[in-house]
């Protein structure tokens, strides 16, 4: 007989970590199937986690996910600026824009140059909430009656806002892909540029859109890394996660309700993690257990490659190929 | 960088910014066909200084005093005792970066060296622990059995993601990014556990290495050494990139992976090649790490040098002999890092931004450098 408890606080766990891809791959979902592909993802979840934490403490909560998301579109925009106006390639874009968000989040986290920005932002922040390493979490918000429903109560309904913003979001996005003709222009810019622009779609003006998008929902996951799921500071705190959301999203076959899917899927993964160090399995060496998220993406992917669970799944035929009209 | 043929859809006027009593000429941006050297370089010299006044910036911006960090990173490249250790930082990411350069002109998006350095390290370890603790290996013979361990290593570890987008297409950018994740791991579970040296006082390091293990004997600084490796592999690399099969296989493949199966190139043999040259040869710059610079295994050895090395082969121009300067001037940039933690109290992020801003101004010249701007 399993503990309902026990496994009640799994799920919830599970649902609190995957919350995080879910947000990160829901805009790459968008950047992809408009055909560019953001590999700077991680990049930007990292700058977004060190500017909620800046902006918490400085200013509070409702400014950290702005300031997040703001820096989200900066960087997404950069990003369009290069790949779609300069038409360089996608690859060293995004990894450019990985080493610089582990630069400036390194810079901004760092306790002489944060005391700096916190400043510049309120400068009558005292000095010990400065030199703090760690920022008030979000509270959680229990929704009355449905957070009592036996095994899922607990799971889905007693979080803090980012999460229920990031279930909703996941509704609407896979909604405007697949059910608007706005997503249709997307998914067509990603299959067949030249083709969408003969039928007068602005192709330029659709992937800059998508790059933000995709900046947006990094910063947003990056905010929720740190204040609604890990509100302490640590350099490279992302550790890889948004290379992890990249898989996912293939995983996803791009598409935003599979993604939630695949986000439980991931985020159990590394609630197991934890679990399995409880138990006492890895406590002398924990690094096999922490190697589980790398080594599960990477079998996914490679299932995915067959040919014939490819055929199906449908690349975008364009993805990280650049547009020009001759 | 190959960019796409045709001209520029850039409107860099907007028509509704205007002016009632000044008018711009109007500017037209045309293609050129061919780039002259002279103009390469400038224009490449030119947005490496704008690199420069980015990050400059951004660190202004967080209250850095930009003037003086940048000029004690400059600094570094005029002292004579730093220029030792400025080579010295620059041969294990130059090693690397040769490899890379192959791969990228190939089409294969290796972003693993970081991990396969760590395999390169965790196999030359290995060697020498068979020496200290069973006296399998004669002294004299470590340093070239590391060497080729290192490289074996290195190489199978890239071999992986060489096979699987070979056989079944997975995309090697992300399997290669996730390796790393997963040897700096393997590492750390060697090092805090079996490997750690007894006598150690339980810190995670292994034991130190003997003299025969380590750079320095023979030109008498582990940097002279070391550069005349890197030379070596550099020119070695070239002469596999133009005059030898292999290397025209690589660069058919790299223009046209479809055109390349048609022409009768076989792709998984050559993926196999090609994964053992560059995954080998950054298993080799973790080889230098341990022999030239660190003298044992420790965790977290390297803080993205794998991704420097990245830096370092399109600051070349994916030419594998002058990835040897383009090394050199990294690290510089290294050890400018070292300085900077030292008197300005930065964090290493200061060498990642630099680092960033200078892939990215590097990419942005190549794209200017094919049009050209005409004023009437």
């Amino acid at each position: 007989m399993i503990d309902v408890g026990w496994l009640e606080g799994l799920l919830a766990l599970t649902v609190q970590v995957g919350v995080l891809y879910l947000l990160a791959s829901l805009g790459e979902i968008y950047a992809e199937r408009s055909g560019v592909l953001n590999l700077g993802l991680e990049g930007i979840m990292i700058i977004g986690a060190v500017t909620s934490f800046v902006f918490t403490n400085a200013l509070g909560h409702g400014y950290a996910v702005l300031a997040a998301a703001t820096f989200g579109c900066g960087m997404g925009l950069l990003l369009a600026l290069l790949t779609v106006t300069m038409k360089l390639n996608q690859i060293v874009v995004g990894l450019a824009m990985t080493i610089m968000g582990y630069g400036v989040s390194g810079l901004m986290g760092h306790p002489s140059t944060r005391e700096h920005v916190m400043r510049a932002l309120n400068p009558g922040i005292p000095q010990e909430v400065a030199m703090l390493q760690r920022a008030p979490p979000l509270g959680a918000i229990t929704i009355p009656g449905l957070s009592e429903l036996p095994l899922v109560g607990r799971a889905f309904f007693s979080h803090n806002i980012l999460v229920y913003l990031a279930l909703v979001l996941a509704f609407v996005m896979w909604f405007v892909l697949f059910r608007t003709s706005f997503g249709l222009s997307v998914r067509s810019v990603g299959e067949n540029p030249s083709m969408a622009d003969a039928l007068g779609v602005n192709v330029f003006r659709l992937r800059y859109l998508t790059c933000v998008v995709s900046g947006l929902f990094g910063g947003l996951a990056g905010a929720y890394l740190f204040i609604g799921y890990q509100p302490f500071w640590l350099e490279m705190m992302t550790n890889g996660r948004g290379f992890i959301a990249l898989s996912l999203v293939i995983l996803a076959s791009w598409n935003p309700l599979r993604a939630i899917l695949g986000s439980l899927l991931f985020g159990g993964v590394e609630v197991i993690q934890y679990r399995l160090q409880l138990f006492g399995v890895g406590a002398q060496t924990p690094q096999f257990v922490l190697m589980l998220p790398y080594i599960v993406a990477i079998v996914t992917l490679s299932l995915l490659s067959i040919e014939s669970v490819r055929k199906r799944i449908g690349v975008p035929e364009a993805l990280g190929k650049p547009y020009s009209r001759e | 960088m190959r960019l796409e043929k045709g001209a520029l859809h850039v409107n860099y006027w907007p028509r509704h910014i205007s002016f009632v009593t000044f008018r711009f000429p109007a500017l037209r941006i045309e293609r050129r066909l061919e780039v002259p050297p002279h103009v390469s370089a400038a224009v490449t010299v030119l947005f490496l200084s704008l690199s420069f006044v980015i990050s400059g910036s951004i660190l202004q911006v967080m209250g850095v005093d930009a003037v003086a960090a940048i000029s004690q990173v400059a600094s570094v490249y005029t002292s004579p005792q730093l220029l030792v250790a400025v080579v010295l930082r620059g041969i294990p990411i130059g090693l690397a970066a040769v490899g890379l350069s192959i791969a990228f002109r190939a089409g294969f998006w290796n972003i693993g060296a970081e991990g396969q350095m760590y395999m390169g390290m965790f196999a030359s370890t290995g060697v020498v622990l068979l020496h200290v603790y069973y006296g399998l290996i004669p002294g004299w013979a470590l340093l070239p059995v590391m060497a080729m361990a290192a490289f074996v290593a290195g190489g199978l570890y890239c071999s992986l993601a060489g096979l699987l987008k070979a056989k079944l297409g997975v995309n090697e950018v992300l399997t290669t990014l996730m390796m790393n994740f997963i040897a700096i791991l393997f590492v750390d579970y060697l090092v805090y556990g079996p490997w750690r040296d007894p006598r150690g006082f339980g810190f995670p390091l292994t034991v130190p290495f003997p003299a025969e293990a380590k750079f320095g004997g023979i030109l008498g600084d582990a940097a002279w050494e070391g550069l005349a490796l890197l030379g070596a592999v550099a020119l070695l690399a070239y002469f596999l990139m133009t005059r030898t099969t292999v290397g025209l296989d690589l660069k058919l493949i790299g223009d046209n992976p479809q055109i390349a199966g048609i022409a009768g190139v076989r792709m998984v043999r050559t993926h196999l090649i090609l994964s053992m040259i560059t995954g080998g040869l950054a298993g080799l710059a973790g080889f230098f790490l341990l022999t030239g610079i660190v003298g044992r295994l420790r965790p977290r050895i390297s803080p993205g040098y794998g991704y420097t090395a990245i830096v370092i082969s399109f600051l070349a121009g994916l030419h594998p002999v002058l990835a040897v300067p383009a090394a050199v001037f990294m690290g510089g940039l290294i050890v400018g890092g070292d300085v900077l933690q030292s008197t300005l109290n930065l964090p290493f992020a200061a060498v990642q931004l630099f680092q960033s801003t200078i892939l990215i101004m590097i990419v942005v010249g190549e794209f200017v450098k094919r049009y050209r701007v005409v004023i009437g």
